[in-house]
């Protein structure tokens, strides 16, 4: 019984998947549409013929995913996929769950797009796993809604302020970024209550980001991350001006 | 015979290299520990312990100690997923879940030390065989590849892509195939192979490189993981570990026909481009179930089962590296990432590739397998406090690890963006049961068949029968075409009336 539930729950996702590849394929057939393929002129020289054309491969294989996207379209309509798939139960939406995705989905891309280019490593690091283990640990929704704040509020800021590429060495956002993970790393740990996990996140969360990227910066001898941050700078500085010489002399 | 000779001292040069550095035992200590850890933790898996380590070592050290690194991962990683099957009833990898369904009830019934045993010396046996299929068949393999031209790439490299969507589909199998056109249509993305023409870059000078493999695999691997295990889960109950862990020699030698059976099957599964450790586990599970004469008991706490799926997922490594060192197509998910190692080290797994590297991945292969037998009898216990550690803790570890790998691969800040990108799409295929080992294969063999179909027809000024013509494409666009039609309805039909006729 349960089985045939899924079934149809995974019939009508595959309905809306398959009208999605369906205008993705021809969107790409468009695209591909403007590269030459019966030998073209371009400033004067005269291109390829079809067969060996750029085109005529990504033409097969976006004609393929429309003609297989159809085909998946048939099975789901069958299987009277299209049916369920206009209401919430037919596709098999969970408020929690896609809460729980939807916050989660915020997270990773203030921290990449937001956070990773502009702020500390060791900073954005750690306010990363501060607010992951946090947030999810138990499931609670309010957990959720605060981790994302967090995240949300010093990857909006560092996206905002700092847009183009020459104020990505800027401190204002690392500052923020800190006093926000300093803030939540306290909230957490007050409501620990006898969880060992929650007592743990502040060890892991300085822990991981430091010797990662040292051990990339130093050790493998590779770019890391946002080299002029916060806290990153310091060690540099004192690693090449006051450490390497110990040895290297 | 002298060729064989040939290559068996060569295997024997490389090792005696190998064991006389001292650089390989930090290497394989430290990998093969990390490769059972990522193995025994639910959540990770073995794909995504070679994934990360090459965005760490994959192009940061020396190739050798890089593929040391790698491969040391791989082998403990699929061995350390029988940890949390047989203590949790949790499948620590897909390659175990089969290992679960006598594992869980030999530890129940306080055999749990004994099933550990067996299988650490059985997943040792099981490697061992698949490196020797490697040793072996590789060379065959590698005087018939001599002849393979560019239709017969092409038409290989879309029969390991539909291949892996055919065997990979938890679903309906066109969603495999799906799968693989999109990581297909993902490879057209950059500056084409042939005449340079830009295409689909819209205006992003990053894209003109194309999709580079570090990220994707990142992006397809380990971002929807994380997505999908940052959930609240009580760590199950592990069940102590009764008994002695170090196996009875006289248990191993009447298990020793089923070990070697399971070692084959493996192999032979692993040798089939695209198909993972799980399906191995599986088959060869299947296979014992039904020549065992312990058969019956398969599923209720069996040896003869325990060691058929356990044998088999490690013995399907080296049968992976063959399509992988031969024809450049990865034979299973992992190998897929260690493809990408090789290629950002400037090595093109083929008919080309260096001898020498094939001889070092056979001795890396027996010094990881011996490594990982030796912690697995020595240090079980380390490894069983470890599953104690909630996905919630150690899943945000892994994503900043991801995050740093990932970045100092060589593209920055834009493969981060790519990565999360992929990862989302990634996260929702999943969510639609696409398997993702065929788009990951088609993003790394796209850029192969695009050069080699058009290479064909450029040849043959346009003529298609140039994939019939020739024996060897002959014999491949049959298999294709075959595994195509064999997917559809009537013909299936067709195949269970016949089937019903004779049986």
């Amino acid at each position: 019984m349960a089985q045939s539930a899924d079934k149809s729950v995974m019939r009508a996702r595959d309905f809306w998947g398959a009208l999605g590849l369906m205008a993705l394929s021809v969107f790409f057939l468009w695209r591909t549409s403007q590269i030459p393929l019966f030998g073209g002129n371009r400033a004067g020289v005269s291109g390829a013929d079809w067969y060996n054309s750029a085109a005529i491969v990504p033409l097969g294989i976006f004609a393929g995913l429309f003609v297989l996207s159809c085909v998946l379209l048939t099975i789901s309509i069958r299987a009277g996929g299209a049916a369920g798939a206009l209401s919430a139960a037919g596709i098999g939406w969970d408020h929690r769950e896609g809460l729980r995705i939807a916050t989660l989905a915020l997270i990773l891309f203030f921290y990449i797009a937001g956070l990773v280019p502009r702020v500390d490593f060791i900073i954005s690091g750690g306010l990363l796993i501060t607010c992951l283990i946090f947030g999810y640990h138990r499931g609670l929704t309010g957990r959720m809604l605060i981790a994302t704040a967090a995240m949300g509020v010093a990857g909006a800021y560092a996206l905002m302020m700092h847009p183009d590429r020459a104020g990505w060495r800027a401190h204002d956002d690392d500052i923020l970024a800190l006093v926000l993970w300093i803030g939540l790393t306290f909230w957490s740990t007050a409501r620990a209550r006898g969880d060992r996990i929650m007592r743990v996140i502040p060890l892991i969360a300085v822990i991981t980001p430091l010797v990662l990227v040292t051990a990339m910066a130093f050790g493998f001898r590779q770019n890391v991350p946002n080299r002029g941050g916060l806290i990153f700078a310091q060690i540099e500085y004192h690693y090449y001006v006051t450490l390497r010489p110990l040895w290297r002399d | 015979m002298d060729m064989l000779v040939t290559q068996l001292a060569g295997f024997w040069d490389a090792l005696l290299a190998l064991v006389a550095d001292p650089l390989t035992y930090i290497y394989l200590i430290s990998s093969v520990f990390l490769g059972i850890i990522f193995g025994a933790l639910p959540g990770l898996t073995a794909t995504l312990a070679v994934t990360i380590l090459t965005g760490f070592f994959g192009n940061k050290i020396p190739l050798d100690y890089a593929l040391i690194a790698l491969l040391g991962a791989y082998v403990g990683a699929i061995y350390g997923g029988s940890y949390p099957s047989i203590l949790l009833n949790i499948p620590g990898t897909a390659a175990s879940a089969a290992t679960a369904m006598d594992g869980y009830p030999l530890a129940r019934a306080g055999r749990g030390g004994e099933a550990l045993g067996l299988t650490t010396t059985a997943s040792f046996i099981g490697t061992l065989i698949g490196t020797l299929a490697l040793l072996v068949f590789v060379w065959l393999l590698l005087l018939i590849s001599k002849n393979i031209a560019s239709p017969e790439k092409a038409l290989l490299a879309l029969f390991g892509i539909l291949l892996s969507g055919t065997l990979m589909s938890e679903d309906l199998v066109i969603k495999g195939w799906i799968a693989g056109l999109i990581g297909l249509a993902m490879a057209m993305v950059g500056l084409d192979p042939l005449l340079s023409e830009p295409r689909y870059t819209f205006g992003w000078s990053y894209l003109l490189s194309g999709f580079q493999v570090v990220p994707v695999l990142m992006g397809a691997f380990a971002v929807p993981q994380i997505i999908d295990g940052l959930r609240h889960m009580e760590v199950g109950e592990v069940l102590k570990l009764q008994g002695r862990i170090l196996p009875n020699l006289g248990t191993i030698r009447r298990y020793l026909p089923t070990i070697t059976r399971s070692g084959v099957i493996g192999t032979g599964v692993g040798a089939l481009p695209g198909v993972g450790e799980d399906v191995a586990g599986w088959v060869s599970y299947g296979v014992g179930k039904s020549v065992s004469p312990d058969g019956a008991q398969f599923g209720k706490g069996s040896l003869d089962g325990l060691l058929s799926s356990e044998t088999a997922n490690n013995a399907c490594i080296g049968g992976a590296l063959i399509p992988l060192l031969v024809l450049g197509i990865p034979g299973s998910p992992p190998a897929a990432a260690l493809m990408g190692a090789f290629k950002i080290n400037n090595v093109i797994p083929g008919p080309t590739i260096d001898p020498a590297i094939i001889l070092r991945v056979a001795a890396i292969m027996v010094l990881a397998s011996l490594t990982m037998f030796i912690l697995g009898l020595f240090t079980a216990r380390v490894f069983i406090r470890i599953l104690r550690i909630p996905q919630t803790v150690f899943l945000p570890v892994v994503m900043v690890l991801t995050t740093i790998g990932s970045f100092s691969v060589g593209g920055g800040i834009n493969d981060l963006y790519l990565m999360l990108g992929v990862g989302f799409v990634a996260y929702l295929m999943n969510l639609m049961k696409y398997p993702m080992a065929p788009l990951v294969i088609g993003v790394i063999l796209g850029g192969l068949f695009d050069e080699t179909f058009r290479r064909s027809l450029l040849i043959s000024n346009g003529d298609l029968l140039v994939f019939a013509t020739r024996p060897g494409a002959a014999i491949l666009l049959s298999l294709n075409v075959a595994l195509i039609l064999s997917q559809f309805p009537f013909i299936q039909r067709g195949f269970a009336r016949l089937k019903g006729k004779f049986t």
